[in-house]
């Protein structure tokens, strides 16, 4: 059973993707922004992060420099989620590092294409 | 004899040897003939008589010898003498001719002064220096074109006005075109100490000449000659650099007008130039650098300043030309107190030498000193009256008589930079006005993607939701909760897009308030109540005015105001801290205050963020949702209910929002809170 962190401070769509993964095996974690994203990746070191970039306190590029930062989370994909459409914005992930980009709004099966895509089965 | 050139010796020798031979033989073919003839018996008597004959004519034949070669002599003399001076005509003539051949072609003074000057050192002693001054009509004075001789170092380069000649000199070379001449100065001690006096540069002569140049009518020029050696300059000397010079004053006078004539074409070009310049472009930058330049070049100076200030001593330097190897003096240098005295005068004012120039003695003319400066001529730039500015212009090194044609110059062409200033002033508005529609369309752009991002977020979540209750198996509880889901986002757009459509209708005037008696401080308690379970990291607290008073408002608006507020408040402070809502009562308004302990807004953002689309957008705020419309929908409403609203902040502790609304007329018609007599404020 593969575990995904999500980073999303958006409470309704914290709520559907929870919904959408719920039929999956996958162990789910959320977290509010990046600082408490950070804890969790630490504390569950999971296959794969969804990470939303605008956020509270600590953004999601933020979120993943320090996760590259250290060597023990640095392996982790990080997928990042935005509704920019604007390329350089979307450039901008990959320049973090972002393992993939989901574009705001998803389809649930674009969201469970991309968590099979990294999880481990 | 000795004085007799040698072959006239020679031929007296040989005139005086043939007259003995000839005697030897006389005597001998004689005697052998008188001696066949029988004569020889009375050979004694005979022979003495005729031996003196012999000798009387021998003395006859050497006197006519001598007397021939005495005759010849002095005819070879005349003869010599007659083709020297021949010889020295022809040689004068031929200079003269030379000269004036030399002269023929197109030259430049410099070069007539050379050939001139070259011909008339030819014809006089060496240790005569001959100095040629023209009179040089752009500065109004004589200009040293030419020096040669022993003296030339310190007479070279050197002007003379008017005034700086000699007062002699000037009385019979200028005024009666006369010759001035000095054969010997100490014998005229009086004439030459006053005249040494006005021209220390020639004191040291002992013989001095001033010859007038003059050609149809106009004195172009004098030829002076200054020698250490008393005597050597007398009126027949003097008298072939005459000739030459009534040759070289007509080329002279050519190359005078052909250079005044060049230097007025000049000066007319360079201020239509200017015009031209002050019109095709609007960059003042642009204007002066091809004006102020081409003014310090035409005039010959070291330095041109533009400078720039509304007052006197607000004159600044804007823009300047530096002649090369001029030190500049700097952008924004502000010790030019000639162009500060023109400006107090409202007039031009020309300094031929400041060292000696007692209207500037203050300390800001010690600088001007210090820099070298001696002479300046300034003149205020005005637009209607107004001062703009000023043109100064300074000489270094050596003191300056501006010329009328100079300060004409300069004045049309301060003329000219005056509309280039007052166009530069329009150029400066309009280029804030095109900086202002950039940053609105710049912002425009930001708006849309905020926008868009914003709206994203609910659609994900309507998207998503309805995803799933169309493709998957759910109960009807599910379906029931996610149908009230997708709702709520839906609400969240609708909000959006009603707060966008509302601040257009207000900015476009389109919103009509519905005023009825409103009471802030239960508007503020209401906010808070709603506020506070959104923000549990804010504790909210209320310092209200018990005796604030009623105002005529729009409860609807007003409470969106305070609910922007309050929502940026908690919004902005992202680590929490205390919100402060307060009322007071200030003059005839009701003066709400809103504070937070958030991240502070940056100095220069305090006025835009009341701008449409005028979040600051930052590293910091980056993660802050909102459409930018939240402060400018509160801007416009209390505008509309005649109030201001202004923002104090320092970035990292804070900001407080003040709103003051109009308090209503007379209160105690509008409910019964009107008749609370004023109470202790918190």
């Amino acid at each position: 059973m593969s575990k995904v962190v999500f980073c999303e401070d958006d409470p309704m769509i914290r709520k559907l993707v929870q919904a959408a993964l719920r039929a999956t095996t996958h162990e789910v974690h959320f977290a509010e922004n990046g600082a408490e994203g950070l804890a969790l990746i630490e504390q569950v070191r999971p296959d794969v992060v969804f990470s939303d970039v605008l956020m509270p306190q600590m953004d999601g590029f933020a979120m993943a420099d320090a996760v590259r930062a250290k060597p023990e989370l640095a392996h982790i994909p990080i997928v990042f989620m935005s509704a920019s459409v604007q390329r350089e914005q979307i450039e901008e992930c990959f320049r973090h590092g972002a393992a993939g980009h989901l574009a705001k709004p998803f389809t649930m099966t674009e969201l469970r294409a991309r968590v099979a895509q990294f999880a481990k089965s | 004899m000795r004085e007799l050139p040698r072959s006239l010796r020679f031929y007296v020798a040989a005139s005086t040897f043939y007259a003995a031979l000839v005697f030897f033989a006389v005597q001998y073919i004689y005697t052998i003939q008188l001696a066949e003839s029988g004569l020889i018996v009375a050979r004694r008597d005979t022979g003495d008589v005729l031996a003196s004959i012999q000798l009387v004519s021998f003395v006859v034949w050497l006197g006519i010898s001598l007397i021939a070669a005495v005759f010849l002599h002095r005819l070879a003399s005349a003869l010599a003498g007659a083709r020297s001076a021949e010889e020295q005509k022809q040689q004068e003539l031929g200079s003269i001719f030379g000269l004036s051949a030399a002269l023929a072609g197109p030259l430049d003074l410099e070069e007539i002064g050379r050939q001139f000057l070259a011909a008339v050192r030819n014809a006089l002693d060496p240790s005569v220096t001959v100095v040629l001054i023209v009179y040089d009509d752009v500065i109004e004075a004589f200009r040293t074109v030419a020096a040669e001789g022993p003296e030339v170092e310190r007479l070279r380069g050197q002007n003379y006005s008017a005034a700086g000649l000699a007062a002699s000199i000037r009385t019979r070379v200028i005024d009666h075109r006369q010759p001035f001449l000095l054969p010997d100065t100490a014998a005229n001690a009086g004439t030459w100490t006053k005249l040494a006096q006005e021209m220390p540069q020639i004191a040291s002569a002992r013989s001095f000449a001033a010859l007038p140049l003059v050609s149809r009518d106009r004195l172009v020029g004098a030829l002076l000659l200054i020698s250490d050696r008393a005597g050597t300059l007398i009126a027949d000397r003097v008298q072939m650099p005459m000739i030459m010079g009534q040759y070289v004053a007509g080329s002279i006078h050519s190359a005078l007008s052909v250079s005044e004539a060049e230097a007025r074409a000049e000066r007319e070009a360079l201020v239509n130039r200017v015009s031209q310049r002050a019109r095709a472009s609007l960059d003042p930058d642009e204007i002066l650098r091809g004006t102020v330049d081409s003014l310090g070049r035409v005039l010959g100076v070291s330095r041109a300043i533009v400078a720039s200030g509304e007052s006197e001593d607000d004159l600044n330097v804007y823009y300047e030309w530096d002649a090369p190897g001029v030190t500049p003096v700097g952008r924004g240098a502000r010790s030019i107190p000639v162009a500060q005295f023109a400006a107090r005068l409202g007039r031009t004012v020309i300094v031929t030498d400041i060292r000696e120039d007692r209207r500037f003695t203050e300390p800001a003319a010690d600088d001007l000193r210090q820099r070298g400066v001696v002479a300046v001529a300034a003149t205020p730039i005005r637009v209607g009256g107004q001062l703009k500015g000023a043109l100064a212009l300074s000489q270094i090194d050596r003191p300056r008589e501006w010329s009328a044609n100079d300060v004409r110059l300069i004045e049309a062409v301060a003329h000219e930079l005056r509309v280039a200033l007052t166009s530069a002033e329009a150029f400066e508005q309009q280029r804030r006005a095109v900086a202002e529609l950039e940053r609105l369309n710049r912002a425009k752009s930001d708006f849309v993607s905020i926008v868009s991002h914003e709206f994203r977020t609910p659609l994900t979540g309507i998207q998503g939701f309805s995803e799933m209750m169309t493709n998957e198996d759910l109960t009807l509880a599910e379906m029931r909760e996610y149908a009230g889901d997708i709702n709520k986002d839906a609400q969240r757009l609708n909000r959006m897009i009603n707060e966008m459509l509302d601040l257009d209708k207000m900015e476009s005037g389109r919103m009509q308030l519905h005023r009825e008696p409103v009471d802030l401080n239960a508007l503020a308690s209401e906010s808070a109540d709603r506020v506070r379970p959104n923000a549990p990291g804010h504790p909210v607290t209320l310092r209200l005015d018990p005796v604030l008073g009623t105002i005529m408002g729009d409860r609807d608006k007003l409470t969106q105001v305070l609910a922007n507020l309050l929502n940026n408040a908690v919004k902005y402070s992202p680590n929490g801290g205390e919100i402060i809502i307060s009322t007071r009562v200030e003059g005839s308004a009701a003066h709400l205050v809103v504070r937070d302990h958030g991240m502070g807004i940056p100095k220069e953002a305090l006025q835009t963020i009341f701008e449409r689309y005028g979040r600051v957008e930052s590293g910091a705020t980056r993660h802050i949702q909102g459409t930018g419309l939240g402060l400018p929908i509160v801007r416009q409403i209390v505008q509309l209910h005649g109030g201001t609203v202004w923002a104090e902040s320092t970035v990292g502790e804070g900001s407080v929002f003040h709103v003051n609304l109009p308090l209503a007329a007379h209160p105690e018609q509008l409910g019964d809170r009107g008749d609370i007599a004023p109470a202790t404020r918190s």
